[in-house]
């Protein structure tokens, strides 16, 4: 076992464990061969029977966070396919969709839908239509076995303001602020490139191994894994870039520089 | 080009009302066109802060239900007759009114009024909605409170969310004391979580309370107290001016002579 070079500042743990936090899909922008997929979270609900609807107006706020976060990566009148799964969607919803994408500058070219409304209503307001059958949806679905790679690594450019949750089942990186009162968790590892205020779960389906990043490290909570721990009750005099990982005594926060996981060699 | 403009908190309290009032009173005096809106259906208050509870005869919810002209509904203001109130309705709830409802009112008036400030209700349900639905432009205002700031946080989430990207904030209530012996969060606290740009800082003044309860917007008074200047201030920066943000820490007796100092070389209109 390597020693940390620097000394680990003392992480007051919370002994009880957090909540397992059951992953409702949030939407999700993912670039593919020159276009771009968005995709809809299910509107069925989980097979351990959880509910995952998002009601529309969580939906479309979502998806304009999720549109604000990423504007830079685009480039101008990229085709959008939207991937809307087994969610009913009307002409008025669609319309409000091409309009937050044509507002990034993003078009709107393809739907792809396993519901005949919502098939009628982008045929109706001229988008290219391709109806799956419930059966393909189903089996397109993430399922929650164990031993599933992780998603690609969510990059992000944004300040996570109070009341705004992203979850994703990889890394996510974020180029900015999170505030109090928003949170974050990934199945991967969290790097928070700017001040971390917020909550933070990192390795949420239970690897242990997950690490949290941050320029500013000041947490209302970190999680790792089923590992809560607080900040320390008084603010460092100066900060540094830190991170924080798990060891057999709980979360500790070590400075960046020459930090090495303590468990890797 | 009009500007429609917002002023909104999340948290209730933080001075919304009051500073919808001093802002549009401040501009008004300034020269311009404009017209408040009262967006608080059922807890309305702009008009009692305004003086002008006496004089209303229809409200925004008659317009929209085409029982009189926008024209009729709009309370000219005597002491200021470049300022114009939109009364909501006090027997209706927030529901009475639509988003596009809303819209509507707020592009009518723009045909006529160079600024239109929306004075929000607190929270951020309907109420809140109809209040942005026609905005261009937000003003923030919060207190030097943790409460405050997590709820302006949120709001500025949504106001971004809604394609309302210029939010500026107003940091009401300072007490430079406190913030000097460390017990209140400073301006420079709040700007550094919430991370949009500062139009205004508002000392904690009695004043305030005093020409509330008057209906007599601070910034009409004669003796211009710290908080008025403030006001002005805002007022003047909204406009496209540039001006030096107020020193609160300075002592009291700095205070007179600065605003000796302000007024002797920029009299108001």
């Amino acid at each position: 076992m390597t020693v940390d070079s620097s000394v680990p500042s003392p992480v007051e743990t919370i002994p009880e464990s957090p909540p397992q936090p059951v992953l409702p899909l949030q939407v999700h922008l993912k670039g593919e061969e020159g276009r771009l997929l968005l995709l809809l979270p299910p509107e069925t609900p989980n097979l351990d029977g959880s509910p995952t609807s998002l009601t529309w107006p969580d939906l479309w706020l979502q998806l304009k966070q999720r549109l604000n976060a990423g504007e830079r990566f685009w480039q101008t009148n990229t085709p959008v396919h939207l991937m809307a799964q087994d969610r009913l969607l009307d002409g008025r919803q669609l319309q409000e969709i091409a309009d937050a994408l044509s507002e990034s500058q993003l078009k709107l070219e393809r739907v792809y839908t396993s519901r005949r409304q919502t098939a009628v209503a982008a045929a109706a307001a001229g988008y290219s239509v391709d109806q799956l059958s419930a059966a393909i949806a189903f089996l397109n679905k993430p399922n929650s076995q164990p031993g599933q790679a992780l998603a690609e690594p969510l990059y992000l450019q944004t300040t996570l303001r109070s009341g705004v949750e992203v979850r994703h089942p990889g890394t996510v990186v974020l180029l900015g602020d999170v505030n109090p009162g928003s949170s974050v968790v990934a199945d991967g590892d969290i790097i928070i490139w700017g001040r971390l205020r917020g909550l933070v779960h990192a390795g949420a389906k239970g690897n242990a191994q997950c690490l949290i990043m941050a320029l500013q490290m000041e947490p209302t909570q970190l999680r790792i894994a089923d590992n809560v721990a607080r900040a320390p009750e008084k603010p460092p005099a100066e900060f540094y870039p830190e991170v924080a990982y798990v060891t057999p005594q709980g979360i500790r926060i070590a400075r960046a520089t020459g930090f090495v996981r303590p468990n890797l060699s | 080009m009009s500007r429609i403009i917002v002023i909104t908190s999340g948290k209730g309290g933080v001075g919304k009302t009051t500073s919808t009032a001093n802002i549009g009173m401040a501009i008004a005096s300034r020269g311009h066109q404009v017209a408040v809106v009262d967006a608080d259906f059922g807890l309305r208050n702009l008009d009692l802060l305004l003086g002008l509870e006496n004089r209303i005869v229809y409200t925004a919810v008659d317009v929209l239900a085409g029982e009189c002209t926008l024209e009729k509904a709009l309370v000219k203001d005597k002491r200021q007759p470049k300022l114009v109130l939109l009364p909501a309705a006090q027997n209706r709830t927030k529901d009475a009114v639509t988003p596009d409802q809303m819209k509507r009112l707020v592009s009518e008036l723009a045909k006529t009024y160079e600024y239109i400030l929306i004075d929000s209700p607190a929270g951020i349900e309907m109420g809140f909605r109809n209040a942005i639905a026609g905005a261009q432009e937000a003003i923030i205002v919060t207190t030097p409170e943790i409460a405050a700031v997590r709820d302006a946080d949120r709001v500025i989430g949504l106001l971004e969310a809604h394609s309302i990207k210029r939010i500026q904030l107003v940091v009401n209530r300072i007490r430079p004391a406190m913030v000097e012996a460390n017990d209140m969060m400073s301006v420079q606290d709040v700007q550094e979580i919430l991370a949009i740009p500062l139009i205004g800082a508002i000392p904690d003044d009695e004043r305030v309370i005093v020409s509330t309860n008057r209906g007599e917007p601070l910034v009409l008074g004669e003796n211009n107290s710290l908080a008025a200047v403030a006001y002005n201030n805002i007022a003047r920066r909204l406009d496209g001016e540039k001006v030096e943000f107020l020193d609160l820490n300075a002592p009291p007796a700095g205070f007179f002579a600065r605003i000796r100092r302000f007024f002797g070389s920029k009299p108001r209109s």
